[in-house]
């Protein structure tokens, strides 16, 4: 009110200086006021030509709309459709919380509409899971089956999902290359999501953060693209580690550590950047900074040209850097500086820089404005797909409270842009994707599970960051039900897995090659990315979390499997021998289930798919070696990370949840039926190519679907 | 009102040493480049004063605020409910914008119009030239209807009165038309009714300061007109006014001058926008 106040008065003096001088006075104050509300009439101008131009045309679209989807119109049963996918919500560890009464909006979801277990995909993970749902389909028709998938010239490891290349041509100038056309980005995500069927036939969409949508594609809505955005520096996520601290070792996995000097009270460093794509020499771009520690708690950060305030423990808002890559050129990004400690030793924790969503060097939403819009509407924002960055605090750079911190500020800001979209989108379909219950219950399930090898005598006991969680979610929920009262409403709150313990990794390398099925060339087991195998007589190897792969004959560069008999007979045996793998240490049986990748797919890509699945027993996940490519020299190992939940175990073992706000007569859903339901509930036909199938979903709240 | 003429008057006499020293390169410059390069010193001043007396995070935030919701009747304009409101609150945003900026335009209004004033002194007219004629106002005070006084211009060598003295008696004006006949800056000699009073009168080529008006004690016009002493307020002059010729260009002539600098100012400021990192 204050400023209210004043500004009034500011502006009736003002009014009184103008209007009572005569008109010369008009033409004289001219440089000083026209500077300050020239602008402001220049966006009256166009908010207004705006708002003319979207009140006369609506009509027209409104009815060409209309008649062109007119068989839609008539058939759909809801004006708008809400999906909030909580990552990972696990459904025993729901219903624990729902029986304590912990979770009392969800048990009122419950009461009202329905709640399921939801089946996964085969792997039970997320980007093979999340992409099911959006396309309706078996990973068979997809192409995603894990994280990580194999070159089959090179056996490097690459991401499954997204290829990044840079302009097929340049233009040399001195030490400079510029690039002639744009970068070639492709999503390897095969089949169309839903919500682009949806598109032709009128419906607008909204879909925030759903995981596999980057590149993001053209439909009719907006898109804020999820897991495997890429950070500045093409990683899936790069955090920086400043410190006087010589010991240690300069690379950490997810991160990279420097060691710097202090000068007095003042530390000076660079922020790495990406390589520079207009230098010939590719050499990384940087920005100086200095820190000046002011006391035992504080210190100031100076970068490009501004300075911000450190505090001991607490993040800094997101901080624009900008990059300069050629004269003229700037690459713009965002990051956040968590002050470790100051004294006696300096340590200072960046985030991966994340694309600037106000200028973002590749789109990472439809249309490429959105994300501005959403820069703007509600502040920077994280863009990095694994935004909340685990491998920081795996490797001991972030304690555990600032990881909670982080994810529960990420959250925050996606509750911001999701219920954005409920307000904005008032028919149509919502969807955002919150990863912090994913990502948590990876970090904490050591919080619930007494047994867990990462618990030494030290460990908090009454701390229980996960039913914490579980809690937040249910407040999130409630909120979100307050903005989707409308009968016309459907609300459906999906998870892709759920989730359990994960005490001990499997080398399956390591099993492979006590087995007879892998040859390393030498005894050094250190090597990573599969770069110490022997492919001349390796006949099957494992990569990423839940996949082997036969090294065949025509498929594979160095391939001596040959793809018929042989392939099939090798893909029974090792399926026979690894069903049978035993923990020498407990006598528990390690895997529940072997999946022939040939049985368990359908579609033209299954042959892209690693040859067998492999389903792990409760508490037992690949090891963190075999995800990278190394092969130990034991086959189990105790996980004493912080990341001690998983969900890459037998598809049976981790159910995800399915509330609805309506009733669902269907036994046993499966996630990638909720792209055909909401199909089917806006009045579209459910296209033949799909496997999901429509739930049969209340008409009201309280009604049955008959039919 | 005596206080705030006096207290302009005054100003007047800052203003005028900073007019005739700070901008005396306008008297050996071409035109258009004088103005632009006042204009663009004034667009950064005008910029850094903008940064340091307005509250530039509101500003960042009602800009973004403002392009949200520009965005927004974009990005949703299939939602009439979603254009309304985006509208209204684009309206909110723009008013709210308008009102940061009022501090830094008061603060800028005063000495800015001063500044603007000396300019006009260069700009707005130019000397007579020798054989040129001009027409000469006094605008005597007192009622309409009252007996007008004696007046008239003594001889001098600078001119020749070729018309006048022609009364006007309906708004107590006299008129003369004058002739300029040496170069240089004069002084024009009044009598009337036994008191002397003077005008200034420049004849020359080039950018000379010309002072359009001696002005009374009319607060306004000392500071539009601040060359000249103003007129005492016993005086029976209210002000003596001399219509000099018009000065013909696009960039630096009468009235156009300050059209230019206008423009040219705020497009510098534009320019120096990001190299100063202020907010508008």
């Amino acid at each position: 009110m204050n400023f209210r106040n004043k500004n009034l008065k500011l502006l009736v003096l003002a009014i009184f200086i103008v209007f009572a001088m005569p008109r010369q006075a008009h033409a004289y104050i001219g440089p000083g006021a026209g500077i300050a509300i020239m602008g402001s009439f220049w966006v009256m101008f166009i908010a207004l030509l705006s708002a003319f131009v979207a009140l006369f045309t609506w009509p027209i679209r409104y009815v060409v709309r209309a008649i062109k989807h007119r068989k839609a119109f008539a058939k759909s049963r809801v004006k708008k459709f809400v999906i909030l996918g909580l990552d990972g919500m696990d459904h025993a560890l729901t219903e624990k919380y729902l029986a304590e009464g912990k979770l009392p909006n969800l048990a009122k979801l419950r009461q009202q509409g329905s709640f399921h277990p939801l089946a996964t995909t085969t792997p039970s993970m997320s980007p093979v899971a999340w992409s099911s749902f959006q396309t309706g389909v078996n990973p068979g028709k997809h192409n995603i089956f894990d994280f990580l998938t194999r070159d089959k010239q090179t056996y490097s490891i690459k991401l499954s999902s997204v290829d990044i290349r840079g302009p097929r041509r340049v233009l040399n100038l001195g030490k400079y290359q510029f690039p002639i056309g744009k970068s070639d980005i492709r999503l390897l995500r095969k089949g169309k999501p839903f919500w682009k069927t949806l598109g032709e036939h009128g419906v607008f969409s909204s879909i925030l953060r759903v995981p596999i949508t980057f590149p993001p594609e053209k439909f009719r809505g907006v898109q804020l693209s999820g897991m495997c955005v890429p950070d500045l520096r093409g990683t899936q996520g790069m955090f920086s580690f400043y410190t006087t601290k010589a010991e240690g070792d300069s690379e950490h996995t997810g991160g990279e550590r420097f060691y710097v000097t202090k000068d007095g009270n003042t530390i000076k460093s660079d922020l790495i950047g990406s390589e520079n794509p207009m230098l010939k020499d590719n050499s990384v771009m940087k920005i100086p900074f200095t820190v000046t520690i002011k006391d035992q708690d504080t210190a100031d950060l100076s970068i490009n040209g501004d300075t911000h305030t450190l505090k001991k423990d607490q993040y800094t808002e997101w901080i624009s850097v900008e990059f300069k890559a050629a004269p003229g050129v700037k690459v713009s990004g965002i990051c956040k500086f968590l002050l470790l400690s100051a004294e006696p030793e300096f340590e200072l924790y960046v985030t991966p820089i994340n694309i600037n969503p106000e200028k973002p060097v590749m789109p990472i939403t439809y249309p490429t404005v959105y994300s501005t819009y959403l820069s703007k509407n509600q502040g920077l924002f994280a863009t990095l797909g694994l935004a909340e960055d685990s491998w920081a605090l795996n490797e001991k750079v972030l304690i555990d409270e600032s990881f909670i911190e982080q994810c529960l500020e990420l959250d925050n800001e996606r509750e911001k842009m999701f219920f954005d979209s409920l307000d904005k989108v008032k028919e149509g379909l919502c969807v955002c994707v919150f990863d912090g219950t994913d990502r948590l219950q990876h970090t904490f399930w050591r919080d619930i599970d007494e047994k867990h090898p990462a618990r030494d005598k030290d460990y908090p006991q009454d701390r229980n960051v996960i039913e914490e969680l579980y809690k937040r979610m249910d407040g999130l929920v409630a909120r979100t039900l307050a903005k989707c009262k409308d009968k016309n409403t459907c609300f459906m709150i999906i998870s892709d897995h759920g989730f359990n313990t994960f005490r001990h990794g499997i080398d399956l390398n390591r099993w492979l090659e006590e087995n007879g099925y892998l040859k390393l060339k030498d005894d050094n087991r250190e090597a990573k990315n599969l770069s110490n195998i022997d492919w001349s007589q390796t006949k099957a190897f494992a990569l990423g979390l839940t996949g082997i792969f036969l090294n065949i004959k025509g498929r594979e560069s160095q391939g001596i499997v040959d793809k018929g008999a042989e392939a099939e007979k090798l893909r029974d045996e090792i399926i026979e021998k690894l069903s049978k793998l035993t923990d020498p240490n407990n006598g528990d049986s390690a895997i529940k289930q072997v999946y022939n990748a040939l049985k368990v797919f359908k579609g033209p890509y299954k042959g892209e798919a690693p040859d067998l699945i492999v389903g792990y027993n409760i508490g037992y996940r690949a090891s963190w070696e075999t995800a990278v490519g190394q092969t130990t020299d034991a086959i189990f190992h105790d996980n004493t990370k912080a990341w001690s939940g998983d969900h890459c175990i037998d598809p049976s073992l981790v159910p995800g949840v399915l509330f609805c706000n309506r009733k669902i007569d269907t036994e046993k859903p499966r996630l990638m039926d909720i792209g055909p339901t909401v199909l089917d509930m806006f009045g579209v036909d459910v296209p033949k190519y799909m496997d999901g199938k429509a739930l049969a979903v209340g008409d009201t709240n309280n009604n049955r679907k008959t039919d | 009102m005596a206080f705030l003429t006096l207290l302009i008057t005054w100003i007047n006499i800052a203003t005028n040493a900073l007019g005739k020293h700070a901008f005396s390169m306008i008297a050996v410059l071409p035109g258009w480049l004088s103005n632009t390069i006042i204009s663009a010193v004034l667009g950064v001043i005008i910029l850094l004063l903008i940064k340091y007396t307005s509250n530039q995070k509101a500003i960042s935030q009602a800009k973004d605020y403002i392009k949200a919701n520009m965005l927004a009747l974009k990005l949703f304009k299939d939602s009439l409910a979603v254009t309304f409101i985006s509208l209204g609150k684009l309206f909110k945003g723009v008013f709210l914008r308008l009102g940061l900026m009022l501090k830094p335009l008061l603060i800028m209004f005063i000495p800015f119009t001063l500044i603007v004033c000396q300019l006009g002194l260069w700009y707005q007219a130019r000397p007579m030239t020798t054989g040129e004629e001009a027409m000469v106002i006094l605008q005597l005070a007192g009622e309409i209807g009252s007996p007008m006084p004696n007046v008239a211009i003594q001889p001098t060598s600078a001119m020749d009165v070729t018309v006048g003295p022609v009364r006007a008696v309906s708004n107590r004006q006299v008129f003369w038309i004058i002739k300029a006949k040496e170069n240089g800056t004069h002084n024009l000699t009044f009598n009337i009714d036994g008191q002397q009073v003077e005008k200034q009168l420049v004849i020359g080529e080039g950018f000379k300061r010309v002072s359009l008006e001696r002005p009374g004690q009319n607060a306004y016009d000392i500071m539009l007109h601040p060359m000249e002493e103003p007129l005492k307020s016993d005086s029976i002059i209210q002000s003596i006014s001399i219509e000099y010729p018009d000065r013909i260009s696009k960039t630096s002539g009468t009235d156009w001058w300050v059209g230019y600098l206008t423009v040219v100012s705020m497009a510098f400021a534009v320019i120096c926008m990001p190299i100063f990192k202020v907010k508008i």
